[in-house]
């Protein structure tokens, strides 16, 4: 199976209708997949080995889009590489996930254009990687430490697979117009592939004010808003009396929704916002259709043929939240670890913790993963982490998100400094120089210790240990 | 206080760094929308000024105007600034 095949269908069934619509030029079904063709016919040129694992760096749009299908129509393996990564970054990334080739804006040395501002580089990895007999079509890193980083790997089956779930819930068809402003190489399985497998037409939002972004939303007919809560407060701005009556679904994800957020919009619009939780091990695990309103801050009730359930309850009824479903990953990467190695009983432990009420909706509490969600942007504090314990003045370090009224979360910072009478500033302009923006920390506070867990001594990631930080 | 010239000196690194390519040319007069700032640049620079001045631009002050180029966003941060001081 290959996830071409779902776009190429719904080519066959709407030739005629836009798949994308980006700075207004509309493109068809049909011209996609022609576009998708051609560059897979390039790529057949340059002899990609099925299952070759190739970094995509690319901005949103349609060409990303292209890009990725036409790697997948020949069978290599879609890495995608955060365009705002630092050159250390993409360093880290191409060795860790033993990358065989690299599409980026920019050319390198022996590079070959392949298209406008997209150079394909062929990389030598120093062993090659082994795919374990898997049909790959994906592999979502996450850098850290080198025992936190790793890559998720998805088949094109299990992505088949958790589309056609996460399509249950949200009942996406050929009369539907998405508005897109999340990054696609964060966000694109459950979204992207699955918009275009049933028709619909995508619209690329770049709108960073709230005024256009509204008239674009009724001037395409949005029908689904899929975004952050950043997007959604940007929108619940606008001072005009226009609302937005084609949109049947406003879907707030990557992290919580704060309560002024949801608050915010639903007195400017009439209309809550729908609570999601994806997992990129998972897919789209849950959905709050049924009460959006009333438990605003609950992720909803699972979705699709996805059960939830909370282990070891403690006497509030929280505990872990576990899940199983279709879809699930295939495997972790470097080192390799198949799903059912990590699985316990068929069941993915999430790391977060939350509890179900008696009608089976689903609120988490806190996180006992440390990973900052930005905007929709995933953060690993051990990431950060390592990088500040690298500068010659800190002697130790603690990242960890902290609610952020108008972002979810954001990154901070305790660093124990050695000499004390280190500064801060040196810090700053080292982070500035090893990680990309996003990820430096907006506050720093100088600790003399580190909170630690009593038995093992390491470094308290738990909510709790935050709170006080 | 902070110098408005200095904000944009400061906002023009920033974004000339990490949303813009280095040769794309981006002047603190260049139309930020029509060069392919999006929402997700608007993020990064309002984490940025956050981080720099701890000032959040809050979602009013988030217009046509103030985004227009890079002079007009470091004026509304310079006027922002001048605004909360005692």
């Amino acid at each position: 199976m290959n996830l071409t095949e779902l776009l190429e269908e719904a080519a066959g069934r709407w030739p005629h209708k836009a798949a994308f619509i980006e700075e207004g030029v509309p493109v068809s079904y049909s011209a996609l997949v022609e576009k998708i063709n051609a560059l897979a016919a390039q790529f057949r040129a340059l002899q990609l080995p099925t299952g070759c694992r190739v970094g995509l760096c690319h901005a949103n749009g349609v060409g990303y889009v292209a890009l990725t299908f036409a790697l997948w129509k020949v069978n290599a393996v879609v890495v995608p590489v955060p365009t705002e990564s630092t050159p250390e970054e993409i360093a880290d990334m191409i060795a860790a996930m033993q990358l065989e080739a690299m599409l980026a804006p920019k050319p390198s040395a022996g590079s070959v254009a392949v298209g406008p501002e997209i150079f394909f580089t062929r990389l030598n990895p120093p062993s090659p990687p082994d795919n374990h007999g898997l049909n790959l079509a994906f592999i979502r890193f996450t850098s850290g430490t080198t025992s936190e980083r790793k890559g998720v790997a998805l088949s094109h089956e299990t992505v088949r697979d958790r589309v056609a779930s996460a399509n249950r819930a949200l009942g996406i068809g050929p009369d539907d117009t998405v508005m897109w402003c999340l990054p696609m190489a964060h966000h694109f399985l459950i979204t992207i592939v699955l918009y275009l497998s049933r028709g619909a037409t995508i619209v690329l939002a770049r709108h960073v004010v709230a005024g256009p972004f509204l008239e674009a939303i009724n001037r395409w007919r949005g029908t689904v808003l899929y975004a952050a809560p950043f997007h959604f407060a940007l929108l619940a701005q606008d001072q005009s009396a226009a609302q937005m009556p084609g949109v049947r679904l406003a879907v707030s994800t990557t992290c919580a929704l704060p309560q002024n957020v949801a608050e915010d919009f639903f007195k400017r619009f009439g209309r809550p916002l729908v609570q999601a939780l994806g997992v990129i091990e998972l897919g789209l695990v849950s959905l709050n259709l049924d009460d959006p309103r009333g438990r605003w801050n609950s992720v909803g009730r699972a979705a699709g043929d996805f059960r939830v359930r909370i282990v070891e309850p403690d006497a509030s009824g929280c505990g872990e939240v576990a899940i199983n479903g279709p879809g699930m990953f295939d495997a972790y990467v470097a080192p390799w670890l198949p799903r059912e190695r990590v699985l316990r009983d068929g069941w993915f432990f999430t790391g977060d913790l939350g509890r179900l009420d008696a009608e089976g909706f689903l609120f988490l509490v806190s996180r006992k993963t440390a990973v900052i969600n930005l905007a929709g942007r995933k953060i690993f504090p051990e990431e950060i982490e390592a990088v500040l314990n690298r500068h010659p003045a800190v002697r130790e370090s603690r990242v960890f998100g902290r609610a952020h009224a108008h972002l979810g979360e954001v990154v901070e910072a305790e660093v124990v400094l050695d000499p004390p009478e280190a500064t801060l500033d040196s810090v700053r302009a080292f982070c500035r120089e090893h990680l990309a923006s996003y990820k430096i920390p907006m506050r720093f506070t100088v600790v003399t210790a580190l909170p630690r867990t009593p038995v093992t001594g390491k470094i308290r990631r738990d909510s709790a240990a935050a709170v006080g930080g | 206080m902070v110098e408005p010239a200095q904000i944009e000196t400061d906002l023009l690194a920033f974004v000339q760094r990490e949303v813009f390519a280095a040769d794309a040319g981006v002047t603190a007069d260049t139309e930020l929308v029509p060069a392919g700032f999006d929402s997700m640049s608007l993020v990064r620079v309002l984490v940025f000024v956050e981080q720099t001045y701890g000032l959040w631009i809050p979602a009013s002050e988030i217009t046509g105007d103030s985004l227009r180029n890079l002079r007009a966003l470091a004026g509304t941060v310079a006027r922002l600034l001048q605004a909360r001081q005692p």
